[in-house]
């Protein structure tokens, strides 16, 4: 591990430091407890102790609509599209949206690379922030995904009372350090130390929201599951998309044309797989008529053994979101515990 | 990264279409219209059969349709739509001189090279038939390469159906055997009637020198069709189907055309048998 101490009275000048050449994405309060990720104007906007953000960091690499081609049909027909170029660095997020960001990568990198997403990805360097009191609907234990992560980030910082210990996890996460080298002190061995025992305290800290993702996985890659299991979720499923939109690696995506006079825009929103209308053809057949078809396609997508293998890891980071939006308590560790003991409960 | 250079304006990318002009058509039946499309400078789309391009009508949007003429064809290529939704009615209202969008080809197509030397059976169900014709095509302008081609072709009613004197065409070569079906005969029918599947029995095989390949709807007929191929003997790596899903972006990425872990759009449309039989959701 490469580590450094960036010293408690330094932090603030290392964000506005960042934020000459980028747009810093950090969290920041909104009212009185809801924490978002948002732009920052100046280091004391950053809500540093917080739990979960309200949303993960998907919007900023797929944003909810987003253009995708601008067309006119005055005369012959004419097309182009544009990328975001922003710069951004994402302050102080949290290691399970980090590793929500690998799985869009493995949806929009691969053979056929998204332009539109890696552009953004290109010009995103993220500073993750441990987790030392994970809340109550998290389990990123279960999704290998935090509270600390042993890669996968630019940066991770833990709070230490005299600072941030910051790993660095890649070539762009050494710049930002050696930029910025006055800023940062050597970090003591016994720092190093302080950040190995706050990552095992806080593995002690998590609630009832257990995800058994490896049983669950067996049972859907093996088509294994009971049927009843289906029912009963889409008994409680209310087919709002909820989870879908707060999930960080729900990414599916629908286009829309949208015309002004002879001017047009292809747009493209998010979709939820969960939707009736979702899969329907043209011609009226519908592959996944019944909401357990659509409950089984969304999970399967999750966390089977077929998704995993082709996404480099699980879907599911274990963030707690689908638990905290989910009105009728088919959330991941409700349905993956029912397909691993074969009924909901 | 591959591909283009990202930049502002650059006028390249994954969703950006070719402006192509269709420069014939005419109408199949009262709702099959076939188009044929010309790319700039008549450039080759260089597809294979069974794959599909996304059409662009612009400001109705995107839509995957499969290239129904064979690579063969050069200079243009030819596409074969119902109307049934906003985008294909637009479509619909189009002809010469008119533009388009095109993106692709896309998918993995039949699979010609496992059909060459080996008898071809062909199963087309209704629409199925269109980027059948792209193999069909093909395999007569390589007849010698081919063994016999033998094609059942089931539709609902006799005003459905397509390309009537490519199939007389088609049945007039010594080699080949062409079956047709409808699901409703009408007054004045005097062919066959019934759903694809009841010409199985009018056809004799030899199984282990035959490729199958199919386009059938509604997806259960996939059932029925594979179940008369494997009582006829035909082992299921040398059964191929082409399935059908919604899609929306034809790269593996708007999720759509999901079944289990495959994207339909990539991963196929053409799946053989013994895939299939893994993939849960397909048929």
């Amino acid at each position: 591990m490469t580590a450094r101490m960036l010293p408690g009275n330094k932090i603030d000048e290392f964000a506005v430091r960042l934020m000459r050449s980028a747009e810093v994405v950090a969290p920041r309060r909104v009212g009185e407890e809801d924490v978002f990720y948002g732009a920052i104007a100046s280091p004391d906007e950053i809500a540093w102790d917080y739990g979960t953000a309200v949303e993960p960091l998907k919007r900023f690499l797929l944003p909810q609509r987003e253009p995708i081609l601008r067309f006119s049909t005055n005369g012959r027909i004419r097309v182009g599209a544009e990328y975001d170029e922003q710069q951004r660095v994402f302050l102080g997020v949290r290691c399970c949206d980090v590793t929500g960001v690998a799985v869009l990568d493995a949806m929009y990198g691969g053979d056929t690379v998204d332009p539109y997403y890696m552009s953004r990805r290109e010009r995103s360097t993220f500073i993750a922030l441990t987790c030392q009191q994970p809340e109550p609907h998290c389990f990123c234990v279960c999704g290998d995904a935090g509270p600390f992560l042993e890669g996968g980030y630019d940066q991770q910082w833990t709070a230490l009372p005299e600072g941030m210990l910051v790993e660095i996890g890649s070539a762009a996460g050494e710049a930002l350090v050696r930029d910025n080298e006055d800023l940062f002190a050597e970090a003591e061995v016994d720092q190093v130390a302080a950040r190995y025992r706050l990552a095992r305290e806080a593995e002690q800290k998590f609630g009832e929201f257990k995800s058994y993702i490896a049983g669950a996985m067996r049972k859907l890659s093996m088509n294994e599951v009971a049927p009843a299991v289906w029912e009963q979720a889409a008994d409680r499923c209310m087919e709002c998309g909820g989870c879908t939109y707060l999930c960080p690696t729900c990414s599916c995506f629908t286009v829309t044309d949208r015309m002004a006079g002879q001017d047009g825009v292809r747009e493209r929103h998010w979709d939820a797989c969960l939707y009736s209308c979702y899969a329907r053809e043209a011609s009226g057949h519908n592959p996944r008529p019944e909401r357990e078809d659509r409950l089984r396609a969304r999970f399967f997508h999750k966390i089977s053994h077929q998704w995993a293998v082709r996404n480099g890891r699980q879907a599911c980071v274990g963030c707690g979101r689908c638990v905290l939006g989910c009105m009728g308590w088919a959330h991941t560790p409700a349905v993956s515990e029912g397909i691993r003991r074969g009924v909901m409960t | 990264m591959k591909g283009d250079r990202i930049g502002s304006g650059v006028e390249a990318g994954l969703y950006v279409p070719e402006i192509a002009t269709i420069v014939g058509a005419r109408d199949l039946t009262w709702q099959d219209r076939v188009f044929v499309v010309e790319l700039a400078g008549g450039r080759s789309l260089g597809h294979r059969p069974g794959q599909f391009v996304q059409l662009s009508v612009f400001g109705f949007g995107e839509a995957p349709i499969s290239v129904c003429s064979p690579p063969e064809k050069a200079g243009s290529f030819d596409l074969c739509v119902r109307k049934l939704g906003g985008l294909t009615k637009a479509l619909h209202g189009l002809g010469p001189g008119d533009e388009v969008g095109i993106r692709g080809p896309f998918g993995n197509g039949f699979p010609m090279k496992a059909m060459r030397g080996m008898d071809c059976l062909i199963v087309a169900g209704g629409i199925g038939l269109a980027p059948l014709r792209s193999v069909i095509d093909s395999i007569f302008l390589n007849r010698s390469e081919y063994g016999r081609l033998i094609l059942l072709y089931g539709t609902r009613s006799p005003r459905d159906i397509l390309f009537p004197e490519e199939l007389e065409a088609w049945s007039a070569d010594p080699r080949n055997e062409v079956l047709v079906t409808v699901d409703e005969a009408s007054e004045g029918w005097g062919g066959h009637a019934g759903v694809v599947t009841t010409l199985f029995p009018r056809v004799t095989i030899d199984p282990v020198r035959t490729v199958v390949v199919a386009l059938v709807g509604p997806p259960v007929m996939y059932r029925f069709v594979m179940a008369e191929l494997e009582a006829m003997g035909v082992p299921e790596d040398h059964m191929f189907f082409s399935l059908e899903r919604r899609m929306r972006c034809g790269v593996g990425k708007c999720g759509h055309c999901q079944v289990d872990g495959r994207c339909v759009c990539v991963d196929g449309p053409v799946f053989s048998a013994r895939e299939i039989k893994t993939m849960k959701e397909s048929v």
